[in-house]
């Protein structure tokens, strides 16, 4: 087939339809991301830890959504919750450790509170203002601290126990609404026994969020891995399902995985995850940027926290079972990190493709079309799941994906 | 009785080989300074999830599987290099046995990881850590029975297909 020139080369092949391609600007714009923290990111519920990394009261972590600083905390009455980190005073971060406990003293303030360093200002574990330093001396009777708690957020600790926050609170739904159609296929494996986070690293990637969401949503990219070609590609894997659920979410369905065809590679049948057949492998794609994928052993789940229109932060994490012995725990830990790790055979070769696409796609660059054509009966190599994505991102944004500078719902009619 | 001055040298000679050998990719020649049972990690600690972690493991013949495997798989290719201090070495009482701790910081020397035309011959620090050997004396070269690589960096970015 030939080359194209500038001309043909921008315009689609007529034989695609609109919504099998999209438009690279979707992922460069710095206005279009702006655009997507408000009405995506802001909106959304998202899997932002799991409870056990808060085992103890008053155990928290720390992290972002669009921006926000959230602080999660586990209370007294053992019950989780999520707030803003900004103190009411002068907008400091409250806590600047990823994780602790507030039992512990701190330089500014008591045991069991959080204590915003800057002026001493204290709250409890249910975010009540509980102590303004010279509160009297300073404001008298004109403010009250019950008008100066801390910013609650919806938080829920559902699904294999991961905590979910959303900014929003006027979004309606659950957390079992808003996902639970698309984990229903791993929720009694999740659920079946406590699990506890062995593994967490991040990276920051030049590249648009969107293009990690993709990756995990297509598997075509398995001929990028030699250890995936070597110990799926049989009948089964081809035949494997490719499910659009509700809310932009998808399911990748199972097969089984011939590990022992990799070299020095063996069956991972034994420390199936409860309920789950031996060497079974589930993929969830959670709009719009966070990834349950359960296979055999190990279950890793990935957050994404986009920073720009071309950088993202991906938070990876692998889990095992709360009661694994210390021998299970270790082959576990190398089943995820023989695979996933950051030095394991296929992240790396998945983090380099994005990186690679992020490079041809800086804000600024030309717009191009970026095909998600392939129908082969909602199995494995259609593209489905990233069609399924746009028709949620084109909705929430009110933009045409494959034209951004038209209206998703004008062009729907 | 203190360790000879020759047998501590030794050993640090056989640290700053295996740091060569690791910088032009003769992974055969680094697999010859260790052990027939010599074990390999990258571990770190996690102050997010306040535990200790493994990111990578292996035993050798693993390790030599593993890199025999390389061409097979995509990745970054460019080159990786340490800049090692040995901190200490500890000789046990019978002699047999050595404990070093040397400081390692590991550069990538940017080829075609992300655009070459903009980021190649760019040097990044890659990773901090330590190096934390174990060896086996038998009066010849030490042999490494065990590395463990504990690593202060956690935000990996990439992450790499090769032994650090």
């Amino acid at each position: 087939m030939p080359s194209r020139n500038a001309a043909q080369w921008n315009t689609p092949p007529n034989s695609l339809r609109i919504d099998e391609f999209v438009d690279s600007r979707i992922y460069s714009d710095p206005a279009i991301f702006e655009e997507e923290l408000e009405k995506i990111w802001k909106k959304s519920w998202l899997p932002v830890c799991h409870e056990s990394e808060l085992p103890e009261p008053y155990d928290f972590r720390t992290l972002t959504i669009a921006r926000e600083p959230i602080l999660v905390v586990r209370g007294p009455d053992n019950k989780i919750r999520a707030f803003l980190n900004v103190c009411p005073h002068r907008g400091m971060l409250i806590e600047r450790r990823p994780s602790g406990s507030f039992l512990e003293n701190q330089a500014s303030g008591n045991p069991k509170h959080m204590t915003c360093m800057f002026h001493g200002w204290q709250f409890d574990m249910k975010g009540n203002c509980a102590m303004i330093t010279r509160e009297k001396e300073g404001y008298q009777d004109r403010l009250s601290r019950k008008d100066l708690g801390l910013r609650e957020l919806r938080c829920e600790t559902t699904f294999g126990n991961f905590v979910w926050v959303t900014l929003d609170d006027n979004n309606t739904q659950s957390v079992n609404d808003w996902a639970g159609d698309a984990l229903a296929c791993i929720q009694k494996n999740l659920d079946a026994e406590p699990l506890e986070v062995f593994h967490y690293h991040k990276a920051i990637i030049g590249t648009n969020y969107k293009l990690w969401h993709d990756t995990n949503s297509e598997f075509y990219h398995d001929y990028m891995h030699y250890f995936n070609r070597i110990t799926g590609f049989t009948p089964e894997y081809f035949a494997r399902k490719n499910v659009a659920h509700k809310n932009g979410h998808v399911v990748v369905g199972t097969f089984e995985v011939q590990y022992e065809k990799y070299q020095l590679g063996k069956s991972r049948a034994e420390l199936s995850f409860p309920g789950l057949p031996p060497n079974q492998w589930f993929m969830v794609d959670l709009f719009p940027g966070a990834n349950f994928n359960l296979r055999g052993s190990a279950l890793r789940v990935d957050v994404m926290t986009p920073l720009s229109a071309d950088t993202v932060m991906i938070e990876f994490r692998g889990l095992g079972l709360k009661r694994d012995t210390a021998e299970e725990r270790m082959r576990r830990i190398e089943h995820h990190n023989s695979i996933w790790g950051p030095f394991g055979r296929n992240l790396h070769e998945d983090l380099l493709g994005v990186a690679g696409q992020g490079s041809a796609m800086l804000p600024g660059s030309e717009p191009r079309r970026i095909i998600q054509a392939r129908h082969e009966n909602e199995t494995i190599h259609d593209e489905v799941g990233m069609r399924h994505f746009y028709q949620e991102w084109g909705r929430r944004m009110n933009r045409l994906p494959s034209d951004p500078t038209r209206k998703y719902m004008e062009a729907a009619e | 009785m203190p360790a000879s001055r020759d047998t501590i040298e030794s050993v640090k000679d056989a640290i700053y080989k295996s740091c060569l050998l690791l910088d032009d990719f003769k992974f055969k020649d680094w697999l010859e300074l260790c052990d027939s049972d010599f074990t390999y990690a990258i571990v770190a600690y996690s102050p997010e999830i306040r535990r200790d972690m493994t990111y990578f493991s292996g035993d050798r013949k693993q390790l030599a599987t593993m890199l025999d495997l390389l061409p097979k798989h995509n990745t970054d290719h460019s080159p990786l290099k340490r800049h090692a201090t040995v901190y200490d070495v500890a000789v046990d009482d019978s002699g047999k046995t050595a404990e070093a701790i040397t400081s390692v910081l590991i550069y990538q020397n940017m080829l075609d990881g992300i655009n070459s035309h903009i980021d190649a011959g760019e040097n990044r620090l890659f990773v901090v850590g330590r190096y934390l050997d174990t060896f086996r004396l038998n009066g010849g070269a030490p042999k490494f029975v065990r590395r463990h690589v504990r690593l202060e960096t956690r935000r990996l970015d990439k992450g790499s297909h090769w032994p650090l």
